[in-house]
Order: structure tokens, then C-alpha cells, then sequence
């Protein structure tokens, strides 16, 4: 019925494709690659083209009005990020591809942030580096390690690319360290440089595996456990001290504790009930600064099993055997005589029996007395 | 050029080892020298600070970085690391004796340059707890057995006046006698960590044994 329709249609759209491509992708032409500050004016010319040839404009394959021409110039101003792409120009009437612009519009690089940290000592330090703002272009950047006059290789870490690592092939040096790294891109160029001793750098990983534990029958105690950074290569020799702190979940005061060995602590003045947060931070003993507080640990102080409510008959059993194991509670009210003897059972029928026969031994010796 | 002359300290009586039982060995007087040397650490800071603004820029600058020129016959802290790891105690212990020898020298001379009475009154407050150390390294040194290093005759370091020395150049070595003994201190620290972690008690030095074959 319809089909010879949709094929024709097919073929259309194949042949047209086939045109494009051929003008985007003519042999002679490969795009010229183009850098611009955002914010500027730019003006691209059509190749060869004569100022006045009749040339059409297109961009990513869209066409540009020609209201931004300026004889077969392209005008561009106040550029933006939007205004990057490839940019195309046409000899009007045949379609021939004249010239190609891959427009870049970035930033020139502002002075890049560096830092270096040692949490490997003695082994070494790393340096990682960063720019404050984006460029929106490619850069590259070119770290130098300078031990007084000595240059010191500086390994590119292997997963990230704006960090690289330095080996101590000495300790104790009197002689500072000096780290610079300048950073380029098509727009400019900036540098900076960082100066400090090997002592100044030295800061650990935080603890690890910090575990919190309730302590069986000690309602105000809570038990803590972590173990030394796994990054701390000596801790045999480059000994860590650690720093707690802890609060419940319910205030904002935090309770502090340093702590010159071991990699263990209870807290005896935990609140009954509350659950707790806390944190442990490492720091070598002699040098360096602390490391950040480790990842959270939670936990609650023991407390009592809850006792259940139950009816009167049962009362004597229940109550007789937990008596026996259980510490008196902090706010123990004075006991009435009738929990002294069913151990807390309803004591109302004990008093009206008491009274019972006490009015009974009244009414005796009254009669007594009378007769 | 410093130079420095030191009889007074090479001819320290020797002490004799401690050979009575029940003694608890080297253990407590190495915990001894490691808490003298965090105090005087904590005590430098403030002495070279004052030192350094008496000096006056640049060397009381926080960036000051000179090339590590002159000032050759200051005991050098710094080390190669595997050859500290493998330092043997004798020699570990003899390094620091040797170096803080050396430097309470250089510091006594200093203080009798010294212009003002407070700067003279610190220093020499610190020359005493340094002497402190120096007796206190001895003592371990001799609880152990080891002899304190005695200098060869005729290399006995004697004070010489020197060539016309600059000002700016004497303030150099000011700088870095300073520079070298606080690094000295921290090194030490290490030193009697290490020291320490040795001197444990048998059962738990098999166990820190094995664990160093993976250093």
C-alpha cells in the first residue's frame, strides 16, 4: 500500500546525511582549536576568506543570524561558557566548508592551593594541590621538591591526579623543605610555593575501627577500643598519642580526654541511658599536629532489664527471685512494711488483716474491761 | 667558626654500673631521659624565640630558610633513615652524649656573648637542664656497660678566637646552634622511644623482635 513511501523518505534522509558529513568532515579542513577568556570579545575570521565574501555562519550545526557578522567575520562578544563549541563557516551559496574553530572559552588559572602532609612518618610526605576556581579548560600543572639545594622526585600517585608522593631519604634535617608547582593553561600561567620543616608536616590518619561497647552491669560505663592508623608505618619507634571525646546524642558539650598510650578507655561518667557519640583523634607524641576525629562510634550504657507488671498471686514468686540479684536502684523510697514481707506485693490486704485484729483485740479488751 | 673548648665535660667521672638486686635495670632512668628531653624541647621554644628576636630579622622570621652554610663543626642531627633504624644502642646512646657535648659548649659560649642579663639568666638556666640530660644519658650509658666516650688526645676541641667573624656571620651560627639543638631534642625523643621499646621486659621484647623483622 504505502511502502514504497517510507522508502523513498528513507533515502531522502540518508542522502542528506551523507551531504552533511561530507561538509563537516571535508579532508582538507580539520578544526582550528581556539582559546578565549570568558567575558571577552572575540572576532573569527572565515579562514582565507576575503572580508567581503559571502559566507554563512553555523555553530555545533545551527545557524548563527547574521546580525553577528561583520563582513565574513564572526563577532562574538562578552563570551560565555554557552558560546564554546565548534564553530563552522560556509561559502553561502555552494555549501563549501571554508573554515572550522574549536572555540574554548575558559579562564586563565588562578594561583593554585598546595598543601603536603605527612602521614607515612618516617617513610614520607604528600603533597596534593588544587585551584580555588575553574578554569573550564584543560591545565597542566608541574610540581618541583627542593630539600635545601637538593631536587627530590616527586612520584605521581597513582589514583589521583593532584597528588604525588616524596620518600624521607633523610630524618631529622635541620634544612626546610621547599615544594613549588606552577600551573598552565592556553589563557596564562600562575605559581606558588610552599616552605616548612619535616617535623611541621606530620599528621596521622585518624584511629581506626573505634568500637564502643555497653559494660555488663555498669550502667555509667562505657567501653572504647580502636586501633593505630594502618597508613602509621612505626608505631614501635614514632609512638601515637590519642585524644577521646565523647557526649550523648542529646548535648552539645563535648567531654575531652588524652590519652598517652594504649588504644583503649572506659568512660565511668557516662549517663545512665543515654546513647553516646564518640571520637578518637591520633597525633605522633613529640611532633606534627592532630590527626581529624575518626569516623563515629554509638553506643548506650548498660542498663537494667525493665520489670514487668504482674498480678497479685504471682507477685511473691517474681519478686522473691529478683530481689536477690539486683543492685538497689539509686532511688530506693523507703519501704512500706508490706513490701518487707511479700517482698512488694499489694500490701493493702496486710494492713486491713492488721487492723483486723488489732480492732478485734481492742474490742476484747474492752469487754473485758466492762465484764 | 665555632670551636669550643669542653675539658670540663669530657672528664665526667665515670658511674659506676648498677649491679644490685632487685634493680629494675635501664628501663626507668631511659623513661627519665626521654621526659628531660620533652622538657627542655618545651623549654627551647621560648629561649630561642627570645634568642632569635634578639637577633633580629631575618633570623626571627617565620620563613627564614639559609642555605646551611659555615657553622660545620655542630653535631648534625640528621640521618639517614635506615642507618638510624640500625643504630645499635651503644652508639645510639654515644651519638646523643656526643652531640649534646658538644652543644652545651657551644651554648655556654653563647651566653658569654650575651647582651642582655634576662637572655644571660635563660641560657643559662638552660645549660643547666642540658647538663641534667648529659649526666642523665651517662647514667643509662653506665647501666648498660657502656663506656661514655673519652675524645682522643690532641683532638680535644679548644676555644680559638678566629678569623675577623662578621656580625651577620656569627648570628649565623646563633641561628644554627639553635636550629641543631632543637632538632637534637626531637631526635632523641625517637632515640629513647626506641630505646625503650627494647628494654622491655623479656616476654614482650621476643614479640617486638619478631614484629621488627617487618621494618
Amino acid at each position: 500500500m504505502a511502502v514504497p513511501v517510507p522508502w523513498a523518505c528513507c533515502a531522502v534522509l540518508a542522502a542528506a546525511a551523507a551531504v552533511v558529513y561530507a561538509q563537516r568532515h571535508s579532508p582538507h579542513e580539520t578544526p582550528h582549536v581556539q582559546y578565549e577568556r570568558l567575558g571577552s570579545d572575540v572576532t573569527l575570521p572565515c579562514g582565507t576568506a576575503n572580508w567581503d565574501a559571502a559566507v554563512t555562519w553555523r555553530v555545533n550545526g545551527t545557524d548563527l543570524a547574521p546580525d553577528l557578522l561583520n563582513g565574513s567575520q564572526l563577532v562574538l562578544r562578552g563570551l560565555e561558557l554557552g558560546h564554546s563549541g565548534l564553530y563552522a563557516c560556509f561559502h553561502r551559496d555552494s555549501w563549501h566548508l571554508r573554515h572550522q574553530v574549536l572555540l574554548n572559552v575558559g579562564l586563565p588559572p588562578r594561583e593554585p592551593v598546595l598543601s603536603c602532609r605527612s602521614n607515612t612518618y618516617p617513610k614520607g610526605f604528600y603533597c596534593s594541590w588544587h585551584l580555588p576556581t575553574p578554569t573550564y579548560i584543560p591545565n597542566t600543572f608541574n610540581v618541583t621538591v627542593l630539600h635545601g639545594s637538593k631536587i627530590m622526585v616527586c612520584e605521581k600517585d597513582p589514583a589521583l591526579k593532584n597528588r604525588c608522593h616524596i620518600r624521607y631519604m633523610h630524618l631529622f634535617s635541620t634544612v626546610k623543605y621547599k615544594v613549588s608547582i606552577s600551573v598552565s593553561n592556553a589563557l596564562g600561567h600562575n605559581a606558588t610555593a610552599i616552605t616548612f620543616d619535616e617535623f611541621t608536616i606530620v599528621k596521622p590518619d585518624p584511629p581506626e575501627n573505634v568500637v564502643a561497647r555497653p559494660v555488663p552491669s555498669n550502667p555509667r560505663r562505657l567501653e572504647v577500643t580502636w586501633q593505630t592508623p594502618s597508613t602509621w608505618p612505626d608505631p614501635e619507634s614514632f609512638p601515637l598519642k590519642f585524644f577521646l571525646r565523647y557526649r550523648p546524642l542529646i548535648l552539645d558539650q563535648w567531654q575531652h580526654v588524652e590519652l598517652s598510650d594504649g588504644t583503649a578507655h572506659t568512660i565511668t561518667d557516662a549517663y545512665a541511658g543515654k546513647e553516646y557519640i564518640i571520637q578518637v583523634a591520633a597525633k605522633d607524641n613529640e611532633i606534627g599536629t592532630w590527626s581529624d576525629w575518626s569516623v563515629a562510634a554509638h553506643a548506650t550504657p548498660w542498663t537494667e532489664e525493665p520489670r514487668h507488671l504482674t498480678t497479685e498471686a504471682q507477685a511473691p514468686e517474681t519478686t522473691a527471685s529478683t530481689t536477690s540479684s539486683l543492685a538497689p536502684p539509686p532511688t530506693t523510697k523507703i519501704c512500706d512494711p508490706g513490701e518487707l514481707g511479700s517482698g512488694g506485693g499489694p500490701s493493702a490486704p496486710f494492713f486491713i488483716s492488721v487492723l483486723v485484729t488489732l480492732a478485734l483485740a481492742a474490742a476484747a479488751a474492752a469487754s473485758s474491761l466492762l465484764i | 667558626m665555632l670551636a669550643c673548648l669542653c675539658t670540663v665535660l669530657w672528664h665526667l667521672p665515670a658511674v659506676p654500673a648498677l649491679n644490685r638486686t632487685g634493680d629494675p635495670g635501664p628501663g626507668p632512668s631511659i623513661q627519665k631521659t626521654y621526659d628531660l628531653t620533652r622538657y627542655l624541647e618545651h623549654q627551647l621554644r621560648s629561649l630561642a624565640g627570645t634568642y632569635l628576636n634578639y637577633l633580629g630579622p631575618p633570623f626571627n622570621e617565620p620563613d627564614f630558610n639559609p642555605p646551611r652554610l659555615g657553622a660545620e663543626t655542630l653535631p648534625r642531627a640528621t640521618v639517614n633513615l635506615e642507618v638510624w633504624r640500625s643504630l645499635n644502642d651503644r652508639l645510639r646512646l654515644t651519638q646523643n652524649y656526643e652531640a649534646y657535648s658538644h652543644l652545651l659548649c657551644y651554648l655556654r659560649g653563647l651566653n658569654r656573648q650575651a647582651a642582655t642579663a634576662e637572655l644571660r639568666r635563660s641560657l643559662a638556666h638552660f645549660c643547666t637542664s642540658l647538663q641534667g640530660l648529659l649526666g642523665s644519658i651517662a647514667g643509662v650509658m653506665a647501666a648498660l656497660g657502656y663506656p661514655l666516650p673519652q675524645p682522643l688526645p690532641g683532638t680535644e676541641p679548644t676555644w680559638t678566637p678566629g678569623p675577623a667573624h662578621s656580625d651577620f656571620l656569627q648570628k649565623m651560627d646563633d641561628f644554627w646552634l639553635l636550629k641543631e639543638l632543637q632538632t637534637w631534642l626531637w631526635r632523641s625523643a625517637k632515640d629513647f622511644n626506641r630505646l625503650k621499646k627494647k628494654m622491655q621486659p623479656p616476654a614482650a621484647a621476643v614479640t617486638l623482635h619478631l614484629e621488627a623483622h617487618g621494618f
